[in-house]
């Protein structure tokens, strides 16, 4: 069973990884606009991170039991460092530049955040009724308590701004303490506080964000400005057909049609020259490694070792269903990255470690 | 995720056809090779109209390096202004990806020096394409037309005879009615292209076919005297074969240089040509429409000798008045007893007032129309008028008006052409041609173009006419008699048509040869010209030319 799973996520992720540099060489490898050193960085942070990978499944996860909350307070540090001396490119200050190798402080959040909320509700337990008083504390315990957790984080980074990630986050923060048992009144009564106030966010959002939003309700308002990416993502996907154009044969992709084709529409690229059958695979292959990474929450006999799985899998599922919506006009454009495929350092690492501790939870499922 | 995978199968396998066509589209574009016209030639091989390699210098923003060092370099080759230059540019600037026209027609030379040093100034393109080119400016210009852009009511008409949006096309004259003869095959290379715009590769091409020469009927040389004959005045003149029908010269004064339409640098012309009191661009000879006058005479005799109402050999007295009632109508001169040929020679009205009464008004119109009033003539050139025969029977008629029309006054309006039609019917006896201008397409000869027709009169009527209107020539008190030319038989009618507005009458002068080779009909007309003797006298000078320089 322990090997069964392991070699899975060793498969799977595999499967992704090399679809990834492959569809990357074709939009980078004779472009103008992106250059095929892009290719060829994706090709060494994949051999790096394979490496992780093995290092981190050999390693005792208890130590990151150990430094989660440190973690969480240099990742807060480093989202406060990046808004007063971050990089600012393409309207956002998001990136970190330390030695010449830049880095995005929102990405590694992501896994900083699943390890406090992990260790935070490892330490909570089933509540027993005693009263009002015990129940204003559960609420506190089980809810407000981590949310804050969360909103700290959450606010430096729509500050960037980066609503994608942000948004991410607060996924994470639903799918953990969904699993923490916490009790269903408090949850959805929570979920319908923030459908009440979903409207409000229409006034936070930069003018960018809510063009966006209003053209994924309909693309044509605006076809040479805002909505000009999606009607090419969905040409682009659509035209591969069943078969797909070839490899290195996409007119959307090769010609520059495609905006941002190596980064959050990347899928695009997949769908135009593998066609239908290239992107069931990769969806399947998703699907493959998140049910696997299910089955080893499930096995896990520590709360913290359960809640840090789901998180993971959570994370990845919700980037998969949102990078591959968006680029096929399902949900408006955010800046969310398909994992382990699109091209960014920081987030592909960020993917590596956390396929790195399901292979370690897949390992120890008895501690304490 | 089950979502995601069913919005997968819809895009690409319910709508997957959709989308691949859509994305051919996005990439594929198809650049047009621009065809010569062909060219327009008179009768002697001599090109009336030519096309002109031109030159053009396009600039592609978004290629640009330095733009103050190119437009410096632009500024110097081209010797232009460079404020100027900036200007152009900033003003046709639509987006980086396409480029901009900055100067259009540059010399060869230009061009040649902007080639030699382009890799110097990336973003900076040559572009050739033809420009036509009418040498002989005013003269001819009635007849030829001119091209220029298609228009979007153009387009929607012709697209799908392989016009595009930028093609040329003939604007009136031959340019227009022989447009698709003359007009190439554009030719296409179908470029693949990314999304700037730039081209990536070349996928297909076609080439280019230049369109096909024509030949008119006419002869400059005479187009040239007739023209120099007018010195500006305004009227027309038209010279026709007179047994083929074939147009040999057709003048309408003042002209217009047709080249103004053509060449970017005097395009600004144009408004003036437009807003000009002596309408320039008006074809005088098919378009406008006059009073015929005393021309007119001919059918009111046709008319009563058809009928037998009129014995040519009865005379009626003119002391230079008729009456009518209470009011007068006036001849010019007091003639005495006239009979037809005396009252053709010398176009008195009081003979042919009586000739109008007896035939009748239903008469006249009918023989009128048999000789071509009211009738467009079906010439090969756009937008002749058909002129104006009242018809008796579908107005209040009084008898006034039988005699206004009786020495063409009134509402009679015609055109010269279709007075230069009905005299050469008579001058054939009753055979109706149709004049034309056409003769060989790619030199190849057509076989007769012209359709002809019998009037269907009696014999007799064109005899008399014809002996009539010898006389007005030959007759030493003849209207005409100016045409007596040395070995040259000449036969005509004169007419002095009152203008109405209190202006000077139109002279005409409308005839035609008896015995040279060929033989040819003639037609002069002088808008507010004064006394028909004027067009005669043209009709003299133009037909001295011809012999002098061995035509006739």
């Amino acid at each position: 069973m322990r090997r069964d799973l392991e070699l899975k996520i060793w498969i799977f992720t595999a499967c992704i990884v090399l679809t990834g540099l492959v569809v990357l060489y074709s939009a980078s490898y004779q472009n103008a606009r992106v250059s095929v050193k892009v290719f060829y960085d994706q090709l060494y942070c994949a051999g790096i991170g394979f490496a992780l990978m093995y290092f981190l499944s050999r390693m005792d996860y208890r130590r990151f039991y150990e430094i989660a909350y440190v973690a969480y307070g240099i990742m807060l540090l480093l989202l406060f460092l990046v808004l007063i001396k971050g990089r600012y490119a393409l309207g956002a200050q998001r990136w970190f530049s330390i030695a010449g190798l830049t880095f995005q402080p929102s990405e590694i959040s992501k896994l900083c955040l699943i390890l406090a909320l992990g260790r935070y509700f490892s330490h909570r337990r089933p509540t027993f009724k005693f009263g009002t008083k015990s129940t204003s504390r559960a609420l506190w315990n089980h809810l407000i308590a981590p949310l804050l957790l969360t909103l700290v984080p959450i606010l430096l980074i729509f500050k960037q701004p980066d609503l994608g990630t942000a948004i991410l986050i607060f996924g994470i923060f639903f799918i953990m303490t969904y699993a923490s048992g916490i009790e269903m009144k408090f949850l959805s009564g929570f979920i319908g506080l923030c459908i009440v106030a979903a409207p409000f966010m229409w006034h936070i959002l930069r003018p960018y964000q809510r063009d966006r939003l209003l053209v994924f309700l309909n693309p044509n308002i605006d076809p040479l400005g805002a909505g000009y990416t999606i009607i090419q993502s969905k040409i682009a996907v659509g035209s591969g057909q069943l078969f797909g154009k070839g490899w290195l044969a996409g007119t959307q992709n090769q010609l520059n049609f495609l905006p941002e084709q190596h980064t959050d529409f990347i899928f695009s690229v997949v769908g135009e020259e593998w066609g239908f059958l290239g992107a069931m695979f990769l969806l399947f292959s998703y699907g493959g490694l998140i049910f696997t990474g299910l089955a080893i929450a499930q096995q896990v006999n520590d709360k913290f070792g359960t809640q840090v799985a789901v998180g993971i899998v959570g994370i990845v599922a919700l980037q998969v269903i949102i990078n591959m919506g968006m680029v096929m006009g399902l949900f408006p454009v955010v800046g969310i990255t398909l994992p382990m495929i699109s091209y960014g350092r920081t987030s592909f690492m960020v993917f590596m470690i956390m396929m790195g501790f399901l292979l370690g939870l897949s390992k120890r499922r008895t501690v304490f | 995720m089950f979502l995601v995978g069913c919005h997968l199968f819809y895009l690409q396998i319910i709508r997957g056809s959709a989308y691949y066509s859509l994305s051919i589209n996005n990439s594929i574009r198809v650049l047009p090779v621009e065809a010569p016209r062909g060219r327009i030639l008179d009768r002697n091989g001599v090109v009336l109209a030519d096309n002109r390699h031109s030159f053009d210098i396009t600039v592609l923003p978004q290629e640009i390096e330095d733009k103050d060092e190119l437009f410096d370099f632009l500024a110097k080759t081209l010797r232009m202004d460079k404020k100027k230059l900036l200007q152009q540019f900033w003003q046709r600037k639509i987006a980086p990806f396409s480029p901009v026209v900055v100067a259009e027609d540059v010399t060869k030379e230009q061009a040649m020096l902007l080639e030699e040093n382009k890799y110097r100034f990336p973003g900076v393109y040559i572009e050739e394409s033809y420009s036509r080119t009418y040498p002989f400016h005013e003269v001819g210009a009635h007849i030829l037309g001119y091209v220029g852009k298609i228009n979007r009511e153009e387009l929607e008409q012709l697209k799908d005879y392989g016009h595009s949006p930028l093609s040329e096309i003939g604007k009136n004259g031959i340019e227009d009615f022989y447009d698709s003869y003359l007009r190439g095959q554009e030719g296409g290379q179908q470029m693949e292209i990314n999304s700037r715009g730039r081209q990536v590769r070349l996928l297909a091409i076609r080439q280019a076919q230049a369109g096909q020469d024509i030949t008119l009927s006419v002869d400059q040389r005479i187009q040239q005297m007739a023209y120099d004959s007018l010195a500006g005045r305004r009227g027309a003149v038209i010279i026709m074969s007179l047994e083929t029908g074939e147009v040999l010269a057709m003048v309408s004064s003042p002209a217009y240089d047709p080249n103004v339409f053509v060449d970017s640098q005097l395009k600004n012309k144009t408004t003036a040509l437009f807003a000009d009191s002596q309408s320039p661009l008006l074809n005088r000879a098919i378009k406008g429409q006059f009073p015929p006058g005393s021309v007119f005479k001919l059918a009111v005799a046709a008319a009563g000798l058809a009928t037998n109402r009129l014995d040519p050999a009865t005379t009626y007295n003119c002391d230079g008045v008729y009456q009518l009632g209470a009011a007068k109508f006036r001849c010019l001169h007091v003639h005495g007893p006239q009979n037809l040929f005396q009252g053709i020679a010398h176009s008195c009205n009081i003979y042919f007032y009586h000739v109008g009464q007896n035939a009748g008004p239903e008469a006249i119109y009918r023989y009128a129309r048999l000789l071509g009033m009211g009738r467009s003539t079906g010439i090969d050139i756009p937008f002749e008028e058909k002129g104006n025969l009242p018809n008796p029977l579908k107005r209040k008629w009084y008898t006034g008006d039988t005699l206004n029309m009786s020495i063409g006054q009134g509402d009679v309006l015609a055109t010269p052409l279709q007075l230069l039609r009905m005299m050469a019917t008579l001058g054939l006896n009753g055979r109706e041609i149709q004049p034309y201008f056409l003769k060989a397409i790619n030199n190849q000869e057509l076989v007769k173009l012209s359709t002809s027709r019998q009037v269907g009169m009696i014999p007799q009527v064109y005899d008399i006419l014809n002996n009539a209107l010898r006389m007005v020539v030959d007759e030493s008190s003849g209207t005409a008699h100016i045409l007596d030319i040395p070995d040259m038989k000449v036969s005509g009618k004169t007419g002095t048509a009152q203008s109405g507005h209190g202006k000077d009458s139109h002279a005409w002068f409308v005839g035609y040869t008896v015995d040279t080779h060929p033989r040819v009909a003639i037609c002069v007309f002088l808008e507010y010209g004064g006394s028909s003797a004027n067009s005669v006298v043209v009709t003299q000078q133009i037909l001295t030319q011809m012999r002098a320089a061995d035509i006739l």
